[in-house]
């Protein structure tokens, strides 16, 4: 429009605008409810302007508090994943705490079992080069844990003291090729001594050829070696194998699961074991 | 390419106007930007120019608050050809000349809007002095700043 409008008239151009002006001011002072075409267009002139403000503020104001909000669920990812680790621990510990009351629960109907003095106890070690052939235990002479003390669980016998510190004790267990257990098949009394095997478990020996012996039979504890009570399972017949002369070798997988072990039941056996009834 | 750089600033001051009143209407209070744009092209245009975005600036801020149709039409009108004629009498491109004419532009518009209302026969609620005094201190600072801009764009 400056293109258009001389420079040397300005005072002709003021005049002009200022009529315009004062034309618009009195005929929408004169009229106040009807207007023209030239005052709905310049009043219209506005409508972009606000409905852009509006709408750029609308922008920004979402765009803030998607940001905002964002940020917030940033922080509450956060913190809900330090509570989902926080609780995974807690729930982790409980889980521990239920297998392990549930496995003290067995032990405690055991102890209620035995017709003997016993002593609960953990197991601290294994071997050293990781077998399950002896095992250290918390408890020791300070709870009357003696020599040849028989350990067992309520799946089954696990082997006897062997060494009893004030504090601790070892346990060699019946799967040391050194450890022996007179034991009898329950089926059909059968007895045999149960000596160990290593890892692969027990095997009974000087088994005759002719004895009445299948695979899954029970083995129990016969009491015959003074040591262990009579009627305590020892593991279940796995195979049977042809040995020397006119006798048969009767491997036995034992009951007890060696590698898990974690509490245990030491029977503070008086000399002369009494007879447990046959279960 | 003169006018369509008038017309977008023009729309550009409009639209900052109207953000600036939605959202930061405490900010709104201490600033013009109409008059700002008006003593920039009176300034640094021939008065015809200035004039001209006078009448468009003052319409627009008609049509913004829903003033009388015509009322900032022509204070900026005239707003538009005192600072043209001042700026092509004096040297006016020193910061403190500058600010002073921005200042001196602002006091003027309400003081125009009070004569017109007078010889209208309409009533018309000065501002206070205090206020127009920090909405011309407001103006001049960025007033300044828009001229600081304006001079650093291609």
């Amino acid at each position: 429009m400056a293109h258009l409008l001389t420079e040397r008239k300005p005072y002709l151009l003021l005049l002009i605008l200022l009529t315009l002006n004062l034309g618009l001011m009195s005929s929408r002072i004169k009229s106040a409810s009807e207007r023209s075409l030239l005052e709905e267009g310049i009043l219209g002139l506005g409508s972009p302007f606000l409905k852009a403000a509006g709408w750029i503020g609308q922008a920004v104001s979402g765009t803030w508090h998607a940001y905002v909000g964002l940020r917030g669920v940033e922080r509450e990812n956060r913190r809900l994943r330090e509570r989902i680790d926080a609780l995974a621990l807690q729930a982790h510990e409980a889980e521990e705490a239920r297998q392990e009351l549930g496995r003290l629960r067995e032990l405690l109907d055991l102890r209620a079992g035995v017709p003997f003095e016993s002593v609960p106890a953990r197991v601290m070690a294994r071997g050293v080069d990781g077998s399950a052939r002896v095992l250290t235990l918390d408890r020791g002479g300070r709870e009357g844990v003696r020599i040849n003390h028989p350990v067992i669980t309520p799946r089954g016998v696990v082997g006897r003291i062997i060494e009893a510190a004030t504090a601790a004790s070892k346990v060699q267990t019946i799967l040391d090729p050194n450890a022996g257990v007179a034991g009898l098949i329950q089926r059909t009394r059968i007895q045999g001594m149960i000596v160990g095997d290593g890892d692969r478990g027990c095997r009974m020996e000087y088994v005759s050829e002719l004895a009445n012996v299948e695979v899954g039979d029970v083995v129990v504890t016969s009491g015959l070696d003074q040591i262990y009570p009579k009627g305590y399972t020892l593991g279940v017949v796995a195979a049977i194998g042809e040995g020397e002369g006119l006798t048969k070798i009767v491997e036995i997988r034992p009951e007890v699961d060696f590698r898990r072990l974690e509490e245990v039941l030491v029977l503070l056996k008086p000399e002369g074991p009494p007879e447990r009834s046959a279960p | 390419m003169r006018v369509i750089r008038g017309l977008l600033a023009l729309g550009t001051a409009a639209l900052a106007q109207a953000l600036l009143s939605r959202y930061v209407p405490v900010a709104a209070r201490f600033c013009d930007l109409f008059t700002i744009m008006v003593v920039y092209y009176g300034l640094t245009c021939p008065p015809s120019a200035a004039m001209a975005m006078g009448t468009g600036a003052g319409l627009v801020e008609d049509s913004l608050v829903g003033s009388i149709l015509g009322m900032n039409g022509f204070k900026k009108t005239l707003i538009g050809y005192l600072v043209g004629t001042i700026g092509s009498l004096f040297m006016l491109n020193q910061a403190i000349p500058r600010f002073g004419i921005l200042f001196a532009a602002t006091v003027f518009d309400p003081l125009a809007e009070w004569g017109l209302s007078v010889a209208m026969g309409r009533s018309f609620a000065f501002p206070g002095t205090l206020p127009l005094l920090e909405r011309g201190l407001g103006n001049g600072v960025l007033g300044l700043l828009f001229f600081w801009v304006a001079s650093r764009l291609p």
